[in-house]
């Protein structure tokens, strides 16, 4: 009550100021008239009167005015006098303040464009209810290509689920998978997830329309429906308010549609969802990710106890022991994030080094400026503001400043974000529709604005504190201070540390890039079209049918204008899929754990691919159904079970126990090449003739690739045309092999580049800072330098003591800074690519480009010096 | 003696005024000066440390305030003690009367 009544007031006395005060100064004339006439009527005369009540009592304007500064509202209006004050001395010189702004744009906006999208990527809960509770449950191998994807085998899953006490529900479901839509307008490709029953009431999220999937729906003959996403009901089913019951074509097979969900709805990351039915096969188990939702009162590190309780217990699978399996609960969100958590933190790192930076240089202006305006806080002073008022005064500025470098920067990160993330490979970051300026982000930005103007005001203001008002008047008149030029020192030796730090870690990652850029891939990407397509299985039931098509592609492709060599195979390298299979060797024992990788391909796959041969045949067209088996190894796979041996005739099966008619014969050896990525190391691989392959899961994904005499974009329309006519249905992707490269060290190139980017900013505010503190310096050691020469110094001498200064300040700096940078490039280390973190060669260069910057930015301030009249100098002031 | 009320102890001021107040509503003037007669001349109180207790007993709810005639038919600020003012001045007068009963103790003691 009596602080809302406080409240009122103040803001009577704010806002109708002229009233209250009026009302007050009739008040206190009463008074003092009053009094006045006390004493008149003990006889004093009415002059004296007045002044012995003045006297006794003080006069109106002074009681006025210690009434009115014992109200909070004073603290208001003199922080809107520094406000007006400080804006107009700001105003008063235009370039300062531009400078200033612009540099805390520059750093402010870098912070908050990355804080815009680590928000939206990292922070931001999924958007189901009670989301915390989410949590995928993991048993991935330990070791190998899939450890980092969180999953559960089928057949662990089935017995999870039946054991677990820790979960309210879980459920499985696919990612990554696709499905052809046909039937509304051309074949597209789209996302899909095959989920089990559970999956809906799990994540607690209903169809806004329609239905989800009931139990039993995953059953054959019951599970031909699908649940659409919003946003595919919009674009390709024009909102259609009658969907539901209708049926729409899904690789080749009708479906009946039972929901729609709601908007915004895509997890994990598709359009449609399908029941899935999860069942354990003799021969195959799938590892699908796993989403629970934990009890209440269920901690996920009890949850993680009972699935390492799981873990042991568990049946295991033929060879296979416990320690294989990672039980892990990991927050749902990381099978999104997971990924790009490490290189949006060092992003984050990179920006707030930037922003530091440009703190320092904005610190040391100030500084600058604080110098030059010693005698107007001097007067002041003497005028009778207390000091903590020139404080405030400099706070007040230094904060107007940063706010207004705030706003700037928002202004930047509004429209730096999305060139940012064009920038980004496609794909690459997640979530990205979550990406926008809300209120977090505007919280950010306010907060590293206002923090920002307290540290580089503080610099100036520590300045005012440490002198009185006395001190401050006797030096108005002279520019030497010891302690400002020891911070100013000091500022600019941090600011080259915190340069070399960020020069440093994007030195090492550009090496690191170009490192993997040179890395031979073991084939030619140089003018090669690849074609892929997926043939479903219910238009393509049996091999025989997928050989006729893959046959009569591989024909016409090869009558294409322009097409050398023509070849296909089922997984191309550096694409997204990978086959890891074991096999047997003939009179001999294949290496426990070495698996190889089982490409089909057809005869001329490795002269379209410029895969190298190295010993005995390429496949032919006789290495057919009706041929003899034939395979073809590469070299690591032959220096493995045949170190001493020509392989060429050595017999191998891919059969468990194989008959007399399962053993193929080697007849050739081809280089190794890298299937994962370049940054990892070939891969074994053991090839087979497409033709003498029959599982239809093996040859339902093929990859047609062209060797082209002309440029290969030139034929990518006639490759679609040919493709379109062997079957109109199947939606196409047409890529050059040099784009697919590129996009598998696109992300490593995004990381260099931005990381280069903020190290190209902080080099250049660094090197302004440097600049800005010697030129002042030597503008103020101007008198002193008259002196010397005019005693007989040299130019030289001259520029040499400058120069030395800067020295210092930059080897001070640089070993400082590589301190710093050793720490850095540690937080790196995960991102190089054969560089060592401390590589000695990066960080000399960049300590030789960082001096080098440094010194030339102090040789024009010191040259200017040493052209100085000894006779002017001598006048100077 | 003491003519600032950071002479007197802390809150002093605030308690006194409503002490005269209780009596009847009074102007600034006659506030001062009842205090000063009551105290037999003891306090002497300037303008600004008076006005300043005024305005944060108002705004504290203790006190109101209105224009009104003086007995010199003067247009003066009257201040009222208000039933939360009353209230509080029958709490302080107690905390008071305890607190000197203890110091007493205390000095006699020794």
């Amino acid at each position: 009550m009596s602080l809302l009544r406080s409240i009122a007031g103040g803001l009577r006395s704010l806002f109708r100021k002229e009233h209250v005060s009026k009302e007050l100064e009739e008040e206190l004339n009463g008074f003092l008239e009053m009094a006045a006439e006390e004493k008149r009527k003990q006889g004093m005369s009415r002059q004296d009167a007045r002044r012995a009540v003045r006297l006794e009592r003080g006069n109106v304007e002074v009681a006025k005015g210690i009434v009115q500064v014992a109200g909070w509202e004073s603290f208001i209006e003199t922080c809107w006098q520094d406000l007006r004050f400080a804006l107009r001395t700001l105003l008063k010189s235009p370039s300062f303040t531009a400078i200033a702004v612009l540099t805390l744009a520059l750093g402010i906006g870098a912070n908050t464009a990355v804080f815009t999208v680590v928000n939206a990527v990292l922070l931001r809960p999924m958007p189901f209810p009670e989301s915390d509770r989410l949590f995928l449950v993991s048993l991935a191998p330990r070791g190998g290509p899939f450890e980092w994807q969180p999953g559960i085998s089928d057949r662990d899953y089935l017995s999870f689920r039946d054991q677990d006490q820790a979960f309210e529900k879980v459920a499985s479901f696919t990612k990554g998978t696709t499905a052809n839509l046909t039937g509304a307008g051309d074949p597209l490709q789209i996302p899909v997830a095959y989920v089990t029953t559970e999956f809906f009431p799990t994540l607690r999220t209903n169809p806004e329309t329609g239905r989800g999937f009931l139990a039993g729906e995953d059953e054959p003959g019951r599970d031909d429906v699908v649940v659409l996403g919003n946003e595919i009901w919009k674009e390709q089913f024009g909102s259609d308010a009658g969907i539901l019951g209708k049926t729409i074509r899904l690789d080749g097979a009708d479906r009946t549609v039972i929901g729609v969900m709601p908007p915004g709805f895509a997890f994990p990351g598709v359009k449609a969802w399908l029941p899935l039915a999860v069942r354990v096969d003799e021969h195959n188990s799938f590892t699908r990710p796993v989403v629970g939702r934990l009890k209440p009162g269920i901690s996920p590190q009890q949850a993680e106890a009972a699935l390492e309780a799981f873990t042991e217990h568990r049946p295991h699978g033929p060879g296979e022991s416990k320690s294989e399996r990672m039980p892990q609960i990991i927050p749902l969100k990381d099978l999104f994030v997971a990924n790009i958590r490490p290189s949006l933190l060092v992003f984050t790192g990179a920006v707030s080094l930037v922003l530091l930076i440009a703190c320092v240089n904005v610190a040391n202006l100030f500084l600058v400026r604080a110098a030059g305006r010693r005698e107007e806080m001097a007067v002041r002073s003497a005028l009778g503001a207390d000091r903590w008022r020139l404080v405030r005064q400099l706070l007040t500025e230094s904060i107007v400043l940063s706010s207004a470098g705030g706003v700037a920067g928002l202004f930047m990160a509004f429209w730096g974000v999305p060139a940012l993330l064009a920038l980004a490979p496609p794909g690459r970051v997640p979530r990205t529709e979550l990406i926008r300026i809300d209120h977090w982000v505007l919280g950010f930005n306010f907060g590293i604005s206002t923090i920002t103007g307290v540290l580089f005001g503080l610099a100036p203001a520590f300045g005012v504190l440490r002198r009185d008002a006395h001190d401050l008047l006797s030096q108005a008149g002279r520019s030497v201070t010891g302690g400002q030029e020891r911070l100013r020192g000091a500022l600019a030796i941090s600011e080259i540390a915190l340069a070399l730090m960020l020069l440093s870690g994007a030195g090492l990652m550009l090496k690191s890039f170009l490192r993997l850029r040179s890395v031979n891939p073991g084939f030619v990407a140089q003018n090669v079209m690849t074609a892929t397509m997926d043939l479903p299985d219910s238009a393509y039931r049996t091999a025989g049918q997928m050989h006729a098509f893959h046959t009569r592609t591989l024909a016409e492709l090869s009558h294409l204008p322009g097409a050398a060599v023509v070849g296909a195979v089922n997984l191309l390298p550096l694409g997204e899929a990978l086959t890891m299979g074991d096999f047997q060797v003939e009179g001999g024992l294949r290496p426990p754990g070495f698996l190889v990788d089982k490409p089909c391909v057809s005869p001329d796959y490795f002269r379209a691919m410029g895969i190298r041969l190295l010993r005995g045949r390429e496949f032919t067209e006789r290495d057919n159904k009706t041929g003899p088996g034939v395979v073809i190894v590469s070299q690591s796979v032959a220096q493995t079970l045949w170190p001493d041996e020509d392989p060429v005739g050595k017999r191998i099966s891919m059969e468990d126990h194989p008959k007399p008619g399962d053993w193929l014969t080697v007849v050739g050896v081809v280089d190794d090449l890298k299937q994962q990525a370049l940054a990892k190391s070939s891969d074994p691989a053991i090839y087979q003739p497409y033709l003498q392959v029959s599982y239809p899961f093996f040859l339902s994904h093929m990859t047609f690739v062209v060797r082209t005499t002309m440029p290969s974009e030139s034929v990518a329309s006639g490759m679609r045309a040919i493709l379109r006519d062997v079957d109109k249905d199947q939606p196409i992707s047409i890529a050059s092999m040099d784009n697919l490269l590129a996009t598998t060290i696109a992300e490593p190139q995004f990381e260099a580049r931005l990381l280069a980017a903020f190290a190209l900013i902080a080099l250049t505010l660094t090197i302004v800072g440097v600049y800005g503190v010697l030129s002042y310096s030597v503008a103020q050691r101007t008198q002193e330098i008259g002196l010397r020469m005019a005693l007989g110094a040299q130019r030289v001498d001259v520029l040499q003591m400058l120069l030395r200064k800067a020295l210092v300040v930059t080897s001070a700096g640089i070993v400082i800074g590589e301190a710093g940078s050793l720490a850095f490039a540690r937080a790196l280390a995960n991102f190089l690519f054969e560089v060592k973190p401390s590589d000695p060669v990066t960080f000399a260069a960049v300590a030789l480009l960082l001096a080098s910057s440094a010194l030339a930015a102090c040789y024009i301030p010191a040259r200017r010096a040493t052209g100085v009249d000894p006779m002017v100098a001598l006048r100077y002031e | 003696m003491a003519d600032k009320p950071s002479d007197l102890v802390q809150g002093t001021l605030d308690m006194l005024i409503l002490k005269t107040l209780a009596l009847e509503p009074m102007h600034g003037y006659g506030i001062a000066v009842r205090l000063e007669q009551m105290s037999k001349g003891v306090f002497r109180l300037n303008a600004g440390s008076l006005f300043v207790a005024f305005q944060r007993l108002q705004r504290a709810g203790l006190i109101r305030s209105e224009w009104k005639a003086t007995e010199n038919s003067r247009r003066a600020k009257y201040y009222v003690l208000t039933d939360q003012g009353r209230k509080r001045l029958n709490s302080e007068t107690r905390e008071w009367g305890r607190q000197v009963a203890a110091i007493a103790r205390i000095l006699e003691a020794s």
